[in-house]
């Protein structure tokens, strides 16, 4: 777990209002071609529009509650990045190797690097586990599910 | 009561099927699963598993999912009593006087209460719901847009205020969550919004994506910065079935609990979470020692626990008549109808009787099959606390990888819900609750075709929306909700409930 010292100080509401605000402005400048029309026949950008700038006030409000609400503040701390990251990486590897490499690729990979978030990694235990869980998936859901997940198209055309 | 009667019977024969009986099964054994295993939430569970259901009947498939469920508040209480950890946000009532009940050596009789109440509570609930059902469904038809409209908005009330912590920031969410919902084609003039160019958004988010990633991955990343706790369970369970004294004192708790529970149940916005809570100080408040609570009281377990069921199951009435989900489950059980092109609301009943009636008979039958098959195997439950979570969540995320892909075969899918598990994560850091987001955008859809179809018919006049009785009438009691739930005197009560 990484702690960075200067996160410690930002109130959590400051950030976390900052972050509606920050969606609330990439939700205007995506909506900002549509038209929003009338109340009498409201064009596709109205809501859109009307919701982004709701979200922004919100974010107002919860940025500044630190001023206006008695509330204990906690602060914004604590974030990790190698659980993040990883786990990030294990679904976008699987996302990119099932069509081409097939799951007996991406599922144990998968499996092995999400694995390394973990706090101890014992190598034997995991790809032990990874091979298993593989086959098993592979056993439920192709072939006694039949969903259409390709297995090793580069092997079997399967 | 003739047609509740054929109704019942209809639901009866369509859940005793042997299909349906036995994927009733798999959802009751996959709900104590989860409801044990803490760190694996219903949500999850069923957004991953919805896959599986794709080639099975709608009516299996909702069954099933229903199973997993109230399956999981099961597990849930189990996990709370034998080893003081809530398996279920919802059983944190469960741990007060069930685990110091389990201390005292009566362990199985603290199950078994549980069990036999939330029977108890199950069978009236399925009954309530059953009664309820056509007349709620005939007052659905006569809504209109502008009626539809202002119960969304009541029930995303009561999602604000229901919602753990600050208020404004369970608004936020929901606003965020309608936002989303905006995403992809526009109904009326088909062109693309706030889609970033990306044609794969064209179609909107899938609610399985926003679900698994807010639920599914966040949940993984949250868990992994807390070390892992290992419950061991060090006393004996001991027998299981509570005498006749012990049941003589606890029906009427278990009676009072079924009746708050199943009202708090029909409450839009997750009025549920609330049950148990009401219920356990409902009964210390009218217990003639108030000062045995806390110290394994069965009382104090019998009541709540059946709350929970009740209202766990009474959540049902908004979805199966209204086509309105209460609360994030309910969400996920509106995108499993989706997926099988049933379109949730009143007119299921009519057009797929088989279906509805099916589907709470069968809850019947899957609170019977918890009560008679889980309470034996709650030694085996327990020992599947001791997989370690190291091996559990790469499992998890392979399983929600398949999950994503098989629902659209999207790789992009996949993509997303990653991307949405990191958004998920950075709310929980914010301090914000992902269920009402959830919530805003499964109903975000609705809301608009509703306000837009109301405003139309009313000439762009938002008059429309309080010059109708009945939709003012709802729009008021949200009104009055809202500003109750900020008056502070009765705020600190509500942070005193959420804590106790």
């Amino acid at each position: 777990m990484q702690e960075s010292g200067t996160a410690k100080r930002i109130p959590q509401d400051l950030g976390a209002g900052l972050f509606l605000v920050a969606v609330s402005l990439i939700a205007l400048w995506q909506g900002a071609d549509l038209d929003a029309g009338t109340l009498r026949e409201m064009g596709p950008g109205m809501l859109p529009r009307g919701l982004a700038g709701l979200t922004g006030l919100c974010g107002l409000f919860v940025a500044t509650r630190p001023l206006w609400s008695s509330e204990t503040q906690e602060s914004l701390a604590g974030w990790s990045l190698r659980g993040p990251v990883l786990i990030f990486g294990a679904a976008l590897f699987f996302a990119y190797a099932i069509r081409p490499l097939g799951f007996t690729v991406a599922g144990p990979v998968a499996i092995v690097l999400a694995a390394l978030a973990g706090r101890e990694t014992r190598w034997v235990e995991i790809i032990v586990f990874a091979i298993v869980m593989t086959a098993f998936c592979t056993l439920l859901f192709r072939v006694a599910l039949g969903l259409p997940i390709p297995v090793a198209p580069w092997l079997l055309d399967y | 009561m003739d047609t509740l009667l054929a109704n019942l019977t209809l639901g009866f024969s369509t859940a005793l099927s042997f299909q349906n009986l036995g994927l009733c099964f798999v959802g009751c054994l996959v709900g104590t699963l989860v409801g044990v295993l803490p760190g694996v939430g219903p949500i999850a569970t069923i957004a991953m598993l919805l896959p599986l259901t794709f080639n099975i009947d709608p009516t299996g498939a909702l069954i099933m999912l229903a199973g997993i469920y109230y399956g999981a508040q099961y597990g849930g209480s189990t996990t709370a009593i034998l080893l003081n950890v809530p398996g279920e946000a919802t059983s944190v009532v469960s741990t007060i006087d069930g685990h110091q009940m389990a201390r005292q050596g009566r362990a199985g009789i603290a199950l078994g209460l549980a069990a036999i109440g939330s029977f108890i509570a199950g069978s009236i609930a399925t009954l309530l719901i059953a009664a309820l059902a056509s007349p709620l469904t005939k007052l659905a038809l006569l809504f209109g847009p502008a009626e539809y409209f202002s119960l969304m908005v009541l029930g995303l009330t009561f999602a604000m205020v229901l919602a753990r912590g600050s208020v404004l920031k369970a608004a936020s969410m929901i606003i965020v969550g309608v936002l989303l919902s905006t995403i992809g084609t526009d109904l009326e003039t088909g062109e693309d919004r706030l889609t970033f160019g990306i044609s794969a958004l064209s179609d909107g988010i899938d609610f399985t994506v926003l679900a698994m990633g807010l639920f599914g991955f966040a949940e993984i990343l949250r868990n992994l910065e807390n070390p892992e706790a290992r419950a061991i369970l060090t006393t004996a369970i001991g027998r299981l079935l509570p005498s006749s004294e012990d049941m003589r004192k606890a029906l009427p708790s278990i009676l009072r609990g079924t009746g708050l529970g199943a009202l708090l149940g029909i409450l839009p916005g997750n009025g549920a979470v609330l049950g148990p809570f009401a219920s356990y100080s409902l009964e210390k408040k009218i217990a003639k020692d108030p000062s045995r609570f806390g110290k394994g009281a069965p009382e104090g377990l019998a009541g709540p626990e059946s709350a929970n069921n009740a209202g766990a199951q009474t959540a049902f009435i908004p979805l199966l008549t209204l086509g309105i989900p209460p609360n994030a489950v309910m969400a996920l059980m509106v995108g499993a109808m989706t997926i099988h092109g049933i379109i949730p609301g009143p007119q299921v009943m009519t057009r797929n009787p088989e279906l509805f009636w099916g589907m709470i008979a069968s809850m019947w039958i899957g609170n019977l099959m918890l009560l008679i098959i889980n309470l034996p195997l709650v030694g085996m439950w327990v020992r599947l606390l001791q997989v370690p979570y190291r091996l559990m969540f790469p499992a998890i995320l392979l399983f929600c990888c398949i999950g994503i892909y098989s629902v659209n075969n999207s790789p992009f899918d996949v993509v997303l819900t990653a991307l949405f598990g990191l958004v998920g994560y950075a709310l929980h850091k914010f301090g914000y609750e992902p269920a009402p987001l959830l919530l805003g955008f499964v109903l975000g859809r609705l809301l608009e075709e509703k306000m837009r179809q109301a405003l139309v018919i009313s000439r762009g006049s938002f008059a429309t929306f309080v010059e109708r009785p009945v939709s003012a009438g709802l729009l008021v009691v949200a009104a009055v909700v809202l500003v109750v739930a900020v008056l502070p005197a009765i705020r600190k009560g509500r942070e005193k409930a959420f804590q106790e």
